[in-house]
């Protein structure tokens, strides 16, 4: 090797070092609190984040994350001459923290699904042009919106302590989660003739006042708890108005993730505003312009007249539709606000958007 | 052949899904109480249904709905909607398009699903496809109509 750097001549001293028998070991003896636990599955399903947090102190979370701001794994013997990455600055628990991000986490790697190998895409058949259109256009606003709570999330949580591991992991599951769902729903666009329709400025607006959020906390609250809560009732619509087994299928599989996502998000809100109720009115103030946001996207005539048509069975029974997605808002509202109330938030009085749907 | 409702059908029920593992395996874990509680004229009758892991462990009759576990979440509609449900899986082998659990319940009729929370009435949705999986098996068998 005609040059070597310093740090790789130290490298090479060590390892000769060591090569010749002169060992140090000490490491052996370090984390003396630590050692002799022995996690054990608590069933069949085998060894879970949840299990290993039973033992020793490892499942104790600080309420400040560590101050080396390193990707050291909590409960680990941190030296002192551990350097810090710098890019940690989300330290207090309270921002990021939901009691059940452990079970989430684990259920979350348990129910993955493809779609690929999950859907019976043979079972597609062709279809009247107004359903199909409608739902290939369906299909096109939910690729567009999904993959924002993968971004989000992204956005963040290169940013949190890792200390709190399970929130990074179950977030982490989440943005696979979201891609699988952004790729289903191009695939079932373009698996039975159609095709992508009309992409939204809409959907681009909201995306955007929840990627903008000033932190993780409003963020998700927007996300998780307004965005995904609604997108979980029209997975349900979607599964009711599905035109094959193969919708029915891709709205169940996508249905059961967004409630996990959900709620993760009603429960972070709760742990959040036990830790700082001053600050309900930041929550109010960015659910007021979210709702807006939701509203104006979930009623632009694109959105709303191709899911009346699925709802009502045929363009010819448009207004049929109507009526059932009248009713179906109501109850979006409702599961909505009452998630908020579970969370701490009574939000009855201060909802940015109407009730009831004037149809 | 078991009557429905009954003990000896759910029961039914449960020794399927928990004698083809794989199936929960591929599907994922499920932890939840669901009460199914069906309603006559004058009276009901209320099974409670515990989920943990991969299995459905438990089956019982409740006496009132009051007895049902915290937390549960309660599936209820008229034994006219239950009867569709089970004779059309029954008949099909499994719920055809009108027929799946999410699809009765949506707009609360004929079935209807509800919890005292909101996160625990989000448990129907968060393991609809095994909850569905676990009904249809009532078309694998020949429960009586």
């Amino acid at each position: 090797m005609p040059h070597a750097s310093p740090s790789v001549e130290k490298a090479l001293d060590t390892l000769s070092d060591v090569r010749k028998g002169k060992l140090d070991l000490g490491w052996m003896n370090s984390n003396p609190a630590g050692w002799g636990v022995k996690a054990v599955p608590r069933d069949e399903r085998g060894l879970g984040l949840e299990d290993i947090n039973r033992v020793g102190t490892y499942g104790d979370v600080p309420d400040q994350g560590s101050i080396f701001g390193s990707m050291a794994p909590r409960g680990s013997e941190i030296p002192d001459d551990m350097p810090s990455l710098g890019c940690y600055d989300i330290n207090d628990k309270s921002l990021v923290w939901a009691d059940n991000a452990a079970h989430l986490y684990d259920e979350a790697v348990a129910r993955q699904w493809s779609s690929a190998r999950d859907i019976p895409w043979g079972d597609l058949k062709p279809q009247r042009d107004d359903l199909e259109k409608a739902m290939c256009q369906v299909c096109t606003n939910l690729a567009e919106v999904e993959f924002v709570a993968g971004d989000m999330p992204a956005k963040w949580m290169c940013r949190i302590n890792h200390d709190f591991h399970e929130v990074k992991l179950f977030l982490a599951s989440q943005i696979f989660d979201e891609a699988r769902h952004m790729e289903v729903f191009r695939k079932r666009a373009l698996a039975n003739g159609g095709g992508l329709l009309r992409s939204s400025p809409d959907s681009e607006n909201l995306l955007r006042v929840i990627l903008e959020a000033p932190n993780f906390t409003t963020g998700s609250a927007l996300m998780h708890i307004l965005g995904e809560g609604f997108v979980l009732t029209l997975f349900r619509n979607g599964e009711m108005f599905s035109l094959t087994p193969v919708e029915k299928k891709i709205f169940r599989l996508c249905m059961q993730d967004e409630a996990r996502h959900v709620a993760y998000g009603t429960m972070h809100l709760k742990y959040f505003l036990e830790k700082h109720p001053e600050r309900e009115n930041e929550i109010h103030d960015i659910l007021t312009r979210g709702e807006e946001a939701t509203f104006s996207l979930n009623q632009t005539q694109d959105t709303v007249e191709a899911r009346a048509i699925l709802a009502g069975g045929g363009l010819e029974h448009i207004d049929e539709g109507f009526n059932k997605l009248g009713y179906l808002f109501k109850k979006q509202i409702h599961e909505y606000l009452h998630r908020l109330k579970m969370a701490g938030i009574d939000r009855t009085n201060k909802l940015a958007i109407p009730f009831e749907l004037p149809i | 052949m078991t009557r429905f409702p009954s003990v000896e059908f759910f029961e039914e029920l449960r020794a399927r899904v928990n004698a083809n593992p794989d199936l929960f395996r591929r599907l994922g874990t499920v932890d939840m109480t669901l009460v199914a509680k069906i309603d006559y004229d004058d009276s009901s009758e209320c099974y409670e249904i515990r989920f943990a892991g991969y299995q459905c462990i438990g089956v019982r009759r409740l006496d009132r709905i009051g007895d049902a576990a915290k937390g549960s979440a309660i599936l209820s509609g008229p034994y006219s909607g239950w009867r569709e449900m089970i004779d059309n899986i029954v008949a099909n082998g499994h719920a055809d398009l009108e027929h799946t659990l999410n699809t009765l319940t949506l707009m609360d009729t004929p079935l209807r699903i509800e919890a005292d929370n909101q996160l625990d009435t989000d448990l129907f949705y968060r393991y609809q496809q095994n909850l569905q999986e676990f009904f249809d098996n009532a078309g694998e068998r020949r429960a009586t109509p």
